[in-house]
């Protein structure tokens, strides 16, 4: 009887190793397929994380859609590896003496993947439908240094009164608002790409499948796998195919930062984030590329609520936090502590660096902490001070964040707060309704200048967010958004970030970076400080 | 039977009216918007966005036309990806979660129940003891820890798996095996212990002293009552490996739904929120109503309807 019961239960296991044996020969003559293909052409192993939100320029405005968007297609300018705006599809271009008129030449060798000659007609139809409240393009903001734009956006000006003509196919002229010094570095982002408007007029769907896409870039769109992966080679009609080292670009889509280093480990992938886990045994390694990423983490308090109407009070609270032990003992990853408000980086005229003109304003000084505190309790007659509450979106890193400077709050000025946590969404409804005391927050710039961040803080801006309101400082930044004279215009910014430093209504916590682990071979991986990445010039050995 | 399943079916309907109607309160009282960004859009543009996507209408109006959407079976586009339509994502991500679960019932169905009857079999020796030490721990270990374990050691150390993504039959393999590990656990330890009581029963007895084959009493007499307790956990067990895939697929990088499911709440993308909440309700609610006609299938003593029975 139990010889037959062993009997079966064999069987059983048979059947089970058997499929699973099969199934791993499958995976192997797979794999080797893979390879084969990998060695005669240089595939360069890409992870995007998620879903490009789109495709369509106005609408894909964010940096897993930027990812590859940069490299399908190309604007007026491009950032090179300085970081600074080169010709691009425009060849060159005349800026006009008062400096409020571009006119554009675009290369006559600038094509679609289809033949069509990139026109001035393409970057009309793209800037037009940005700027059209209709499209709901969250990038509508940056069209507003052309001429009519805001008014267009906001539903009171049409097409005819924007700044953009045709001048004849290959000709733009481009009227801006105000002189813009960056409006070059402006273009540079996606948001500014032409569309085909020949294609987009047959098809308005043109950029949601692979088949239909019509670029101008470095690479063109050979597959697209919704939610799974995509696939690029190069583009022999692009104007500098030359200059192109790759084959192609495979993209995966894993939404995991393990698994992306796992894989990375593996060989899957050429290029990996770093884990946070595994930030101290990695970051010093030889094929770690670290680049600077323009932004900002800080804490925004409300004016409006007690204790942060005093100025003092706030002071006290900004100069407690010690931004280096959380630089370098809690985030990691060779991030720099932020002692001003502008991260490095952002060049005047003359060549000098931002920072480096202004200097620290917001350094950690613990004695100097307790003695403003105690003058603005003393300022606002209270005995204790009220009960302070720390919000934040909820995430491991920014939790860690937060519990270091409750600590050094507790530490320093001897006060204690309360931490909070909410998700997201919510977390933005409440900052924007004023319901925080002290909320941590974030900022990211779009374009290469001091006054993306600087402009947030003018009374009753979207991004204000902490009930502060100063006239001075309007007045100076509506200078440093119309002034001519880029040696001026550069004052009236160092003037905003030291009025900001004064009255303290945030404080600065760390600049921002980007960090990756690349396989030994791969170089010229651009990552941009205004966060968008460009393949043009990488290669694999 | 006719009319048992035409009552469950009116049921089932409800449930899922009820279901619709929970999800769409939820989703009106969560604070936050699909077009809250950081950088915030013009009033202009906002008022057109939440035009578009009826946002604007009182709350009955948005009920009633997401009532309309889940009766057409047509979502509409998504509000986060606007070139594609929440059925296009729905018909892209579920052959593949559910080509995922099936395989783990399955793998842990067959599994679970092998592992149960030789442990009953060499009830107190070592085989029996080696089984149920493994069947705890696949109980108390979490998915997403085995799923990350079997990674760095099977993939990653000893490179026999790809690592993740969902190409080939090599790739289920871990993904697989991390999420049935646990179902096949409790099935393990529940076929274990009804076949030791089975086996002692008269009838067992009854039937080798006839000198019937010891793999016909196995598998005829004694196993089929058995898998009674089995088939009554099922319903449970498919939710459980409905829910874990979300995670499992995450890690693995699998293109399937859990990840629509997951993100449209965080994107506040109404009509995928509702699309995949309706679809998995549907889904889960016509499975465990399988699972019944299966009970009654299996066990002949177990009436389904009331009359039809002697009364």
């Amino acid at each position: 009887m139990k010889k037959g019961l062993l009997y079966l239960m064999g069987v059983l296991v048979f059947l089970v190793l058997a499929a699973c044996t099969a199934n791993e020969s499958t995976g192997t003559e797979n794999k080797n397929g893979e390879g084969e293909k990998a060695g005669d052409e240089k595939i360069l192993q890409l992870n995007n994380g998620e879903e490009p939100t789109s495709f369509d320029p106005a609408i894909g405005f964010d940096n897993v859609s930027w990812n590859a968007l940069n490299n399908l297609m190309e604007g007026l300018t491009r950032l090179d590896e300085d970081h600074t705006p080169q010709p691009a599809v425009a060849e060159e271009w005349d800026v006009s003496e008062d400096g409020t008129t571009y006119t554009f030449y675009l290369r006559e060798d600038a094509n679609w993947s289809n033949g069509d000659p990139v026109v001035a007609e393409d970057f009309i139809f793209a800037w037009e439908r940005l700027l059209n409240p209709k499209t709901g393009s969250s990038a509508g903001f940056l069209g507003y240094f052309i001429k009519g734009g805001e008014a267009f956006n906001s539903g009171e000006g049409s097409t005819d009164d924007l700044g953009i003509t045709a001048v004849n196919e290959k000709t733009l002229e481009v009227e801006l608002e105000n002189p813009t010094g960056f409006f070059l570095h402006v273009l540079t982002n996606p948001a500014f790409f032409p569309v085909n408007h020949q294609v987009a007029a047959d098809n308005s769907e043109w950029h949601a499948e692979a088949e239909s896409f019509v670029g101008n870039g470095p690479f063109q769109l050979e597959s697209w796998e919704h939610d799974n992966e995509m696939m690029f080679t190069k583009n022999d009609a692009y104007w500098d195919a030359d200059s192109v080292n790759l084959d192609g670009v495979h993209w995966a889509m894993v939404n995991d930062t393990n698994t992306e280093y796992q894989m990375f480990e593996r060989g899957e992938l050429d290029s990996a984030e770093i884990p946070a886990e595994l930030s101290d045994q990695l970051i010093d390694g030889d094929n770690v590329q670290v680049v600077d990423q323009g932004g900002l983490e800080f804490f925004r308090f409300n004016v409006t609520e007690e204790p942060f109407q005093n100025k003092n009070i706030r002071k006290a609270f900004a100069l407690a936090v010690d931004q280096e032990n959380i630089t370098e003992y809690v985030v990691k990853n060779k991030v720099k502590p932020a002692y001003g408000y502008i991260s490095p980086g952002f060049t005047n005229p003359s060549g000098e660096d931002f920072r480096d003109v202004n200097g620290d304003l917001v350094s950690f000084d613990p004695e100097e902490a307790k003695q403003l505190l105690e003058k603005g309790m003393e300022e606002e007659g209270y005995d204790e001070l009220p009960t302070v509450t720390l919000s934040y979106n909820t995430s491991d890193l920014n939790k860690e964040v937060a519990e270091a400077i409750q600590g050094m709050f507790s530490e320093n000025i001897g006060v204690d707060v309360e931490l909070e946590n909410t998700e997201w969404n919510v977390f933005l409804e409440d900052q924007k309704a004023l319901n925080h005391q002290l909320s941590r927050s974030s900022f990211l710039y779009d374009y290469a200048d001091p006054v993306n961040f600087l402009e947030s803080f003018i009374t009753g801006s979207y991004m204000n967010r902490t009930g502060w309101s100063n006239e001075q400082y309007d007045q100076l930044i509506a200078n440093a958004k119309s002034e001519a004279d880029e040696g001026k215009r550069w004052e009236y910014m160092y003037e905003a970030e030291k009025l900001l430093a004064e009255e303290v209504p945030l404080f600065p916590v760390r600049y921002y970076n980007q960090v990756e682990v690349l396989q030994e071979g791969v170089t010229k991986i651009l990552r941009h400080p205004v966060g968008y990445l460009d393949l043009k010039y990488a290669d694999k050995q | 039977m006719l009319r048992y399943i035409g009552k469950r079916l009116l049921m089932m309907v409800i449930t899922l009216w009820v279901i619709v109607t929970l999800t769409f309160i939820l989703m009106v009282t969560i604070p936050g918007s699909p077009f809250n960004s950081e950088r915030g859009t013009n009033e202009a543009v906002q008022a057109n966005l939440e035009a578009h996507y009826n946002l604007d209408k009182p709350y009955i109006v948005q009920y009633v036309l997401y009532l309309k959407s889940i009766v057409t079976f047509d979502f509409g586009p998504s509000i986060k990806q606007p070139s594609q339509t929440v059925n296009e994502m729905l018909g892209r991500g579920f052959p593949i979660s559910f080509e995922l679960g099936i395989i783990t019932i399955i793998v842990a169905v067959l599994s679970g129940v092998t592992l149960g009857v030789f442990a009953a079999l060499k009830h107190n020796q070592i085989i029996d003891y080696v089984a149920m030490g493994f069947a705890v721990l696949g109980i108390s270990i979490p998915n997403f820890v085995l799923a990350t374990l079997l990674i760095q050691q099977l993939a990653v150390n000893i490179e026999w798996f790809p690592v993740a993504r969902w190409l080939s039959p090599a790739h289920m393999i871990l993904p697989v095996t991390a999420l049935a590990t646990g179902p096949m656990a409790i099935i393990a330890r529940l076929t274990r212990s009804t076949m030791l009581e089975v086996l002692t029963q008269d009838y067992i007895k009854m039937a080798r002293a006839k000198g019937l084959a010891p793999w016909k009493i196995i598998c005829k007499h004694a196993l089929r009552n058995a898998l009674m307790p089995v088939v009554t956990i099922m319903g449970t067990l498919l939710a459980g490996i409905l829910t874990g895939t979300f995670v499992i697929e995450k890690i693995f990088a699998v293109p399937g739904m859990g990840k629509y499911f997951v993100e449209s709440i965080n994107q506040r993308d109404y009509p995928v929120i509702m699309g995949t909440t309706v679809f998995y309700s549907a889904f889960l609610i016509v499975m465990l109503f399988l699972v019944d006609i299966a009970y009654g299938i299996l066990d002949p003593r177990i009436k389904l309807h009331k009359k039809g029975g002697r009364e």
